[in-house]
Order: C-alpha cells, then structure tokens, then sequence
C-alpha cells in the first residue's frame, strides 16, 4: 500500500481535521532546522506550531496537484521570519560566531591568518548577507542553505522561476562586492564593507 | 545550486549539532500537541460562529477595530489570549523597532496591540496615563464559560458577572495595564444554547 501523499493527507484534512497531523510529522524536522537557522532555537521553537497552525487554517488552498508540501511549508515560514528582520540580524551575527567556531578547513589551516582574521571574515560575510535586500536574501538562503530546487522556491515564494533566477544573480553580484571570498584569508576591507554593516 | 560564488554562504550555514542548538527532540512533540489541540479548537470556533477570519486583511478586518497602547505589549498579548480567550494572528505579528504590533481575534472582532506610541500616534497606556477612557465590548459564545475561563487565569473582575436589564448576561473586568472589557452574551442567545436560564431581576 502507498503512503498517502501531503497533498491527499491535505484533502483529507478538508473533513477530517487530524488528518493534518501527518503534514506535521513528515516536514517538522525540517522546517524547525529551518527556522532555527535563521531565528535561532528560542524563536524557532515558538514559531514552528504557527507556521504549521497557519499551514492548516489555509489547507483549503493548497494545489493539490503539488504531492509535496515542502515548499509551500518554507513559504509560510519564510513570511514569518520577514516579519522579524531584527531577530535574524542578531542571528546572523551569532551564525558568523558559530561560523568561526567550527573547526577549520585545510586551505584556512594552511593560511597564515589565524582564528582572529576567521573571525573577523565570517562577520563580514554576515554582514554582506544581512546587506542584501530581503526578497533575494530568502531566495539565496532557499537556494544555498535549504538546497531548495528553483521550482520549489517558486512556489515556496509564489514568483516565476525567472524571477528566482534573477534573485539570485543579483544576489551573487552584491556578494562579490560586498564580501571577500573567505578561502583567500585577505585582509584589506572592501569598499562595501560598511554598507554590509548588520543592522545598519 | 551547486555555485562557488555562494560557497561561504553554504559554510555560513548553521547545522545541527553546533553549539547553540541542543536540538532537543521534545520540541517536536511538544509543538505537535499544542498544534492538534489548537487545530481541535479552531474546527469547533469555525462550527459555533457564522464566519470565521482569515489573515487581517483590508479585505476581512471589521470596518471599526481598536489599538490598544501597552507598555509590553508581548505580556499583554499572553495575558489576552490566556485570560479572554483571544487568539493571536501569528503570521500578522510586526516587530518593528524592537516593539511588536499584534493582532488578536475573537469571534468576527479584531483588536490590535502594540506598543504606548506618545510620540506619533498619541495612544498611552492606562497604567501612564492614570486613567481610562474607554470600554471595549465584546460578545462571547457562552460567556458562563468565558467568565469561569477567566476568573481561573486570574481576571481582575471589574463588575460581577449578572444578567443586566438590557437583554446581556455581562461581566466586565481590567486587564494587567487597565484596559477595560466588558463581556456579553444576549439573552436569547444563552436560550438558544440551552445554557443557565437568564434572570434579570437579580441585575
């Protein structure tokens, strides 16, 4: 027998409401991580209920021709994190700390930079992340942290797949500008450097 | 997206395991159980009220809606949804500034809560201002039920809970900052539920 797909657990959540708690436990894992990774754990952990709670209350909706509910998942909690622009900067600091933390590669090994220039570099690759206007920061972080395929973010975001291609080209110019490439250990600051200030 | 002008961006990437995030794994459970229970009450809201509200729109927010000012506006939210029984639109909620702008539901009504605004939008809280100037209304479905709600979760109870001349069952009561509720039921309604026959010689 076949698992039911999200999208029949969906229809069938129309008349039988606990039918939703499926959608719940194939995607919660993922959407926590998530969100975690850009709120951090104490935000996370409240806003998980909503985004499924405003998952459910909208169910009728959905498009069931979609199997998965992922990606309409990671754009209602991709909304919600927009709502907390504040929030995500100081978490985008602390992932820059926790970036600097980690144990590093061989290149950073062998550079002749140390653990102060590591840190120092992911603060400012934060900096440029946080720099970057809101619509192509959630696609890029779609892209890049959720490995969501375009069509995914397409419907995660509710914009043509053009429009996700152009986010992130647009996304990937602004970082070159705005962020020196980690691997290379440089130390001159780049003219964006200020611009990319967190929180500015 | 397998692009080596997003590679820092991929290592940037916080993953489980890193230190801030004990990945505790009762989240999950406890998150689920208060979302079955939340999903249990909005179905019997939809069935017991003629219209339910979906986000607050232009399109569905009532014509007249009140802000109400605070000094935490977080707490009083917590204290709305707990004691009254309202419930917060999450998806609406606005940070901004470091204050927040909620907006809480019940039945077809819509409050928003947000900061004391002194500057701009001249609203204070009752507890700064010393004073308050005006009574928020609110029909319930079984107010019985919502006056017993309230006084277990601590409800200052401004006026005892009674059946008044005009046709109500009402109490009324102050919230943690000295915002004024007043909640009813019609007479007619509590009959049609079947609820405590009204007696309005004892108003």
């Amino acid at each position: 027998v076949e698992e039911p797909s999200d999208a029949d657990a969906i229809a069938a959540s129309w008349t039988d409401a606990t039918a939703f708690g499926v959608i719940f436990d194939r995607h919660a894992t993922r959407l926590r991580r998530y969100l975690v990774r850009r709120l951090g754990p104490d935000e996370a952990e409240g806003m998980l209920g909503d985004v499924f709670l405003i998952a459910f209350e909208r169910r009728a909706s959905y498009d069931t021709t979609r199997p998965s509910a992922a990606p309409w998942l990671y754009g209602i909690a991709t909304n919600l994190v927009a709502r907390h622009r504040r929030r995500e900067f100081r978490r985008l600091r602390a992932t820059a700390r926790l970036a600097a933390r980690r144990p590093a590669q061989v290149d950073e090994a062998d550079s002749v930079s140390g653990a102060v220039d590591a840190a120092d570099r992911w603060e400012r690759v934060a900096e440029a992340v946080a720099a970057l206007p809101e619509l192509e920061r959630d696609t890029m972080v779609l892209a890049v942290w959720e490995g969501l395929s375009y069509e995914d973010i397409a419907i995660a975001l509710d914009i043509p797949i053009g429009t996700v291609r152009s986010r992130l080209n647009r996304a990937r110019g602004r970082l070159r500008e705005l962020a020196e490439p980690v691997d290379e250990g440089h130390t001159e600051h780049t003219a964006g450097r200020d611009a990319g200030r967190i929180g500015s | 997206v397998n692009d080596g002008d997003f590679d820092a961006i991929r290592r940037l990437r916080p993953d489980p395991g890193d230190l801030d995030d004990p990945g505790d794994p009762a989240v999950l459970s406890r998150t689920k159980e208060q979302l079955m229970s939340a999903i249990d009450q909005n179905q019997s809201q939809n069935q017991s009220q003629s219209r339910s509200y979906g986000p607050p729109t232009a399109h569905d927010t009532p014509d007249i809606y009140p802000r109400l000012a605070y000094r935490d506006e977080l707490a009083a939210v917590e204290y709305l949804t707990r004691v009254f029984g309202f419930v917060e639109h999450r998806e609406a909620r606005l940070e901004f500034d470091g204050n927040y702008l909620c907006w809480l539901r019940l039945g077809t009504g819509i409050v928003m809560v947000g900061h004391a605004n002194t500057d701009v939008h001249l609203i204070h809280s009752p507890l700064d201002a010393g004073l308050t100037t005006a009574m928020l209304n609110v029909y319930v479905h079984d107010i019985d039920a919502h006056h017993a709600t309230a006084v277990a979760q601590g409800a200052k109870v401004t006026v005892q809970l009674r059946d008044a001349f005009y046709g109500e069952r009402t109490y009324e009561a102050t919230d943690l900052e000295g915002h004024q509720w007043h909640f009813g039921e019609r007479f007619e309604h509590i009959k049609g539920r079947g609820g405590r026959p009204p007696d309005p010689e004892d108003a």
